[in-house]
């Protein structure tokens, strides 16, 4: 039973937190639904994906966050419900449209969905998506558990429609990818024919033309929009309140932190002294709402992931209200009471609460606790990131590496955004020396390639997955070419979009829904653009690593190489493995002058483990996928591969 | 036919593996089977890039009062089912207590800085030594090995599962499992599924 | 005592200091080692206190002394030509073809001879990919002339060798320079002390040798006056001439010693060697007369094969005339001394802690006796 679609109004379900954001779009009749692959935000399209036939929604992952918000803007100036959902980085990558998009407004509801990454748990960074609604001037709501993921979703639209304008939602990865209890409400199509009208006059933004100009008269519309919303905020269900009329402390705070200051309350047994202000709408702050809770204590402790944004939009209110309620204390991040980096947790806010009502709170005796620590340190070894067994990229960066070291001239790799990025570790043998974002490593080379100019003698290399090259690297490769800049990029194309869940992109014959689509042909791009191609399986180590020093050392320009071997974890790579593979232990060298152990110790595939006794390698069945690459890798052929039947 | 109450309210478990091994959907298995008119269920899990050879943990709190914080408070896990055994004693460290129960499957994966050479494996019977000090119970099953003579070994996260019913402590039975995957797995899957509970179970008869 | 280190030593050692050869002693041995274009380059670190890669080097902790006594029963004395049994000219003889040799084909024919007659079971030869040279492997008779011919790049062939023994070859001719020659030597010497070892290894044929040029530093002043692949042939003709000259199938082309001179690597001027000392017969020019070779015989298989060659009309052996003997004597003496002050001034002769090994041991008496002694006197 597909619960998503089947489960009915007033039923329960055990729900992951984007799949309930998905179901409140389809209670709001959504129409169409775009994103771009980012954890931890995938599943809401995934989601969407595997029903759009069965609900008629047209859902795509588009080539990147700016395209999939302007896909989502289009069908909501037909008059269409949009979703538009990605990870944090998202925002940054479309916010010259949203800027517009901001200013025009929208017609059907438009619902944008950051889902951010505090604590950076699957991410290069955990920037904010919060600022932009502020910055950008429109609404934002922030859902605190799993029911209000798919009501404020579901809302959402309703005031997107309201305002004509588009509205954020923002989650994180402590709901998105965590699961509660939902109940649901009835599912709802929206029967509308999709119609783009423009024929009225210039100003008019609901039947004219979608235009930001005339800018300060569209800017003040803006204004009004927002104000409109803040209007309705005053009396939002999703802000609520609970503990004693006059807290000693109230803490105000949004998202999932208000379920950690919930347990915190609880843990401390504080319901009585401690107030929780939770706050849905968190831009504009409604400010009747507000000044009535501010009035009611002296102290106030400001809860939020990551940087001080509601803490510092609450002081500025409590400012400009300062002559009426008074002076109050604050405690948050900008005085420490809470650390300015990374996620929080129930005993950060637990310490937060002992600290400045001076109570004192052991859960565990610190004697346990060092004692674990010492325990742990003896028998619990770190677990290091590593590709999967079996993965190309593994590969990859061996032929890479070494053809890197045998040229002998400090050349380098400039990364990208993917399961490659992990090349940074020595699970990629430590290949990586930059890291920004999605694109970055074909247009930080593409720099690089010029400064020959300036005495630079390294060869500049970088990678990109066969996702990433659509999203951001096209314009930076077309620098490269017309800018003469002498580079070798490194495509390593597995199929598909793996590090979020192996989705699909313009370089597959599929679509997000799983039907049959164009593909887009990576290597006729290249060259259309200017760039010499040359191909090899990663698979087969001597051939790339010859053809790499080939293109090392000869001649200029931009080269492009493409290493095309499917990925380890895909549907077709899982359902029947390449190779048996067996290891002679006669043969092995072990520990001795002509191995020192390259395959264990270096090579660190997960699939080879150290017999301490025997001091030989062995093969772990249950981990190895078959891929045969470690049988070139032996320096004393005691490794061999048999095709599988 | 009464099913087994609340022995902590909330009570908090912690699911923890390595990535790959089935952490997930195990947490989801037994987050709706206990997902009951009267239960509150939260599961907070980690995966994306911590599933790439990384330690991965779900927090699964049950409660009859109300939804908990997807994270679970230092020192306050009641049950940790471990699908490979260092997670069990690396979990405790922040999580545990002396009244924690620690329920893990035996068969190692070796971290790529053990298999280096680099670090050091504990043995089963330290180990089990270390898990003990620091806990009121421990029960070590060989789940893996009951999946591999099955024929999958990915397996090993549902034989956890029934072994689980056996320690007695959560409103979990055999009937809530299969009305589950009834409703997630395809029907040929299912039978496959069942014995594996069945294993675990059995293994802890032992 | 020889002292055996490992490779993050001789990566300190050799290469950070700046008198690595690029001989291949140590690529292949394992796969750490590689080289690319005339640089040796360590892929990953090595944990192993010891290995054979230090082991073998020419470059690193050589007891020129210890060697001599294990391998040729005798100590080293550093005389100027090192120890020969008989200094002769030769040239091909008529069952070789005629041309095209550096000079008199000698060591084509010996090596062809040799592997005809069985005597060696592969041939460990330097061969051109392009302009770069090649460690070639080679079974056939045939297969010999494509490798004639001086490439005057510093070249890894001893990679071949170690490849070689991979394959289970066991009695191989190897044709080096008097660096690769020493590192054979050395790896003939069993220095891991390994219960199994077998030398691979049946005849040296070692080549004369003043310097080298780097590799990465020549091709593309080369490529500059030609395309690579249509250059078939290289020289240096004798002083006063200050020239090296290069051959297309076309044209001839010069380019002056001073442009060639900054090429030279930093080991080439702490080398000691100039004949080969260390190789069963050493061949080089003879000046003069350029169809024909100098060819120092050392050792009695290196008699044997010679003797068996002109027995069957591979090789034309004749006298060497005085005049050329003395000045191969000064020369060879002149590059000892020059070899030695330098090594001294650099730190490499016989010094000793960790973090300065030294490239070479020589016993005190014999490197005064070199730096001291009259090359008039002894010639």
């Amino acid at each position: 039973m597909l619960i998503l679609t089947e489960g009915r109004e007033g039923e329960r379900y055990l729900l992951m937190g984007n799949a309930a954001i998905a179901r409140g779009a389809l209670e709001a009749g959504v129409s169409v639904a775009t994103g771009y692959p980012g954890t931890p935000s995938s599943e809401i399209v995934d989601n969407l994906a595997r029903v759009s036939k069965e609900r008629n929604l047209y859902v795509e992952w588009s080539v990147n966050e700016k395209v999939a918000m302007e896909v989502a803007a289009a069908a909501s100036f037909a008059g269409l419900r949009s979703l538009c959902a990605m990870k944090q980085n998202g925002i940054n990558v479309g916010s010259d449209f949203l800027l517009h998009l901001a200013i025009t407004g929208t017609r059907g509801g438009m619902v944008l969905v950051p889902c951010d990454d505090p604590g950076a748990l699957s991410s290069a960074n955990e920037g904010e998506s919060r600022h932009f609604a502020r910055m950008l001037e429109i609404p934002l709501l922030e859902p605190g558990d799993f029911q209000e993921l798919k009501d404020m979703v579901k809302w959402a639209f309703e005031l997107s429609e309201a305002i004509h304008n588009v509205v954020m939602v923002r989650s994180v990865t402590r709901l998105s990818h965590a699961s509660g209890n939902v109940t649901f409400g009835e599912l709802s199509t929206f029967d509308t024919q999709a119609h783009f009208e423009f024929s009225g006059a210039f100003l008019d933004s609901r039947q004219g033309p979608v235009l930001s100009l005339p800018v300060a008269y569209k800017h003040a519309q803006q204004q009004a929009k927002l104000q409109s919303a803040m209007g309705m905020f005053e009396e939002s269900p999703f802000n609520t309140y609970s503990g004693p009329v006059n807290p000693e402390l109230l803490i105000i705070t949004s998202s999932v932190c208000h379920l950690y200051a919930k347990e915190a309350i609880s843990l401390l047994e504080l319901k009585d002294r401690v107030g929780l202000l939770k706050l849905g709408t968190t831009w504009p702050l409604p400010p009747r709402l507000m000044e009535q809770h501010l009035r009611s204590t002296e102290k106030i402790l400001i809860v939020e992931e990551v940087i001080p944004f509601l803490e510092e939009n609450v002081k500025i209110l409590a400012g400009d209200l300062a002559t009426q309620i008074g002076a109050k204390t604050f405690f948050g991040k900008n005085d420490g009471t809470l650390p300015r980096v990374g996620e929080l947790n129930p005993d950060l806010l637990v310490n937060a609460l002992t600290k400045i009502l001076d109570i004192s709170y052991d859960p565990v005796s610190q004697a346990y606790v060092n004692r674990a620590k010492e325990l742990a340190f003896r028998g619990a070894p770190s677990r290091d990131l590593t590709f999967c067994s079996g993965c190309p990229h593994r590969a990859s960066f061996w032929a890479i590496h070494n053809a890197l070291e045998m040229d002998n001239r400090a050349g380098f790799v400039c990364g990208d955004i993917g399961c490659y990025s992990l090349a940074m570790f020595p699970c990629g043998y430590g290949t990586l020396k930059t890291l920004h974002a999605m694109g970055s490593g074909v247009g930080i080379a593409s720099g690089f390639g010029k400064l020959n100019l300036f005495g630079m003698d390294q060869p500049v290399l970088a990678v990109s997955g066969d996702s990433t090259f659509f999203h951001a690297v096209l314009p930076a490769l077309v620098n490269a070419v017309h800018n003469d800049s002498d580079i070798i990029l490194v495509i390593l194309d597995n199929s598909g979009t793996a590090m979020t869940g192996f989705q699909p992109h313009p370089g597959l014959p599929i679509d997000a829904a799983g039907n049959a689509a164009p593909s887009v042909d990576i290597p006729a791009v290249c060259e259309a653009i200017g760039a010499s191609v040359r191909f090899s399986d990663p698979f087969d180590l001597e051939e790339t690593q010859n053809i790499l020093l080939d293109m090392l050392n000869e001649g200029k320009g931009v080269k492009v190489l493409v290493l095309r071997q499917i990925c380890a974890l895909s549907p077709e790579r899982k359902a029947g493995r390449m190779y048996d593979m067996a290891l002679d232990e006669s043969l092995c060298l072990g520990e001795n002058c002509g191995c020192n152990r390259l395959c264990t110790r270096v090579f660190k595939c997960p699939g080879l483990i150290w017999d301490k006794e025997k001091k030989v390698a062995k093969i772990d069945e249950v981990i190895c996928t078959g891929c045969g690459v470690c049988a070139s890798v032996c320096p004393s052929n005691a490794i061999s591969k048999r095709e599988a039947i | 036919m009464g099913k087994v109450p609340l022995v902590h309210d909330p009570y908090n478990m912690i699911i923890t593996g390595v990535g790959g091994q089935g952490n997930v959907t195990a947490s989801q298995v037994l987050g709706n089977m206990m997902s009951r008119e009267d239960l509150y269920v939260t599961i907070g899990e980690t995966f994306g890039a911590s599933q790439r050879g990384g330690s991965v943990m779900s927090h699964l709190r049950v409660s009859s009062e109300t939804s908990w914080s997807p994270q679970i408070p230092r020192g306050r896990a009641h049950m940790i089912m471990a699908l490979e055994p260092i997670e069990a004693l690396r979990v405790l460290v922040d999580y545990g207590s002396p009244e924690t129960k620690v329920l893990c499957n035996s068969r190692p994966i070796y971290p790529v800085g053990v298999i280096a050479g680099d670090m050091e494996y504990p043995s089963q019977p330290d180990l089990r030594t270390y898990l003990e000090e620091l806990t009121e119970a421990v029960w070590i099953v060989d789940a893996t090995d009951a999946a591999l003579r099955l024929g999958d070994p990915i397996l090993g996260n549902i034989v956890m599962i029934g072994a689980l019913e056996r320690v007695g402590e959560l409103p979990i039975r055999r009937e809530d499992f299969k009305s589950v995957i009834a409703q997630i797995l395809t029907a040929d899957k299912i039978d496959m599924n069942l014995k594996a509970y069945d294993r675990g179970t059995e293994l802890m008869r032992n | 005592m020889s002292r055996v280190y490992g490779a993050n030593e001789l990566v300190e050692d050799v290469q950070r200091r700046g008198i690595c050869i690029g001989c291949g002693a140590c690529v292949d041995l394992c796969p750490y080692f590689k080289n690319y274009r005339g640089k040796t380059a360590l892929l990953f670190p090595c944990t192993l206190a010891e290995g054979s890669c230090h082991a073998y080097c020419p470059m690193a902790e050589v007891d020129l002394d210890e060697l001599s006594l294990k391998m040729r029963h005798k100590p080293y004395d550093g005389s100027p030509l090192g120890p020969y049994m008989h200094i002769l000219t030769s040239r091909a003889g008529k069952n070789m073809p005629q041309s095209p040799y550096q000079s008199g084909g000698t060591v084509s024919a010996l090596i062809t001879f040799a592997l005809k007659e069985g005597v060696i079971d592969a041939a460990v030869l330097t061969g051109r990919e392009g302009l770069v040279p090649s460690p070639k492997l080679v079974t056939e008779p045939e297969e010999v002339l494509k490798c004639a011919g001086s490439k005057f790049m510093a070249s890894p062939t001893l990679a071949g060798l170690n490849q070689g023994a991979k394959k289970g070859f066991r009695r191989m001719g190897v044709v080096g320079t008097p660096c690769q020659a020493l590192s054979v030597t050395q790896m003939r010497n069993n220095p891991m002390n390994k219960d199994d070892f077998v030398d691979p290894v049946e005849l040296v044929v070692g080549l004369f040798c003043t310097w080298a040029v780097d590799t990465r530093g020549f091709l593309p002043l080369l490529s500059a006056y030609a395309e690579g692949t249509s250059i078939i042939g290289i020289d240096i003709p004798p002083p006063p001439s200050d020239i090296m000259v290069a051959h297309t199938a076309k044209t001839r082309f010069e380019i002056p010693l001073d442009m060639i001179r900054p090429l030279i690597p930093r080991a080439c001027r702490i080398c000691p060697d100039m004949t080969a000392e260390w190789a069963d017969v050493s061949v080089g020019v003879l000046e003069g007369k350029p169809e024909w070779n100098t060819l120092i015989v050392r050792t009695e298989k290196g008699r044997q094969l010679v003797d068996a060659a002109c027995k069957d009309d591979y090789l034309i052996k004749d006298d060497m005339p005085l005049e050329n003997l003395q000045h191969l004597c000064l020369a060879a003496t002149n590059k000892k001394r020059q070899a030695l002050n330098q090594a001294k001034e650099d730190g490499l002769l016989n010094t000793g802690e960790a973090g300065n090994h030294a490239a070479f041991r020589i016993p005190e008496g014999v490197v005064k006796r070199i730096l001291t002694q009259n090359p008039e006197e002894i010639c």
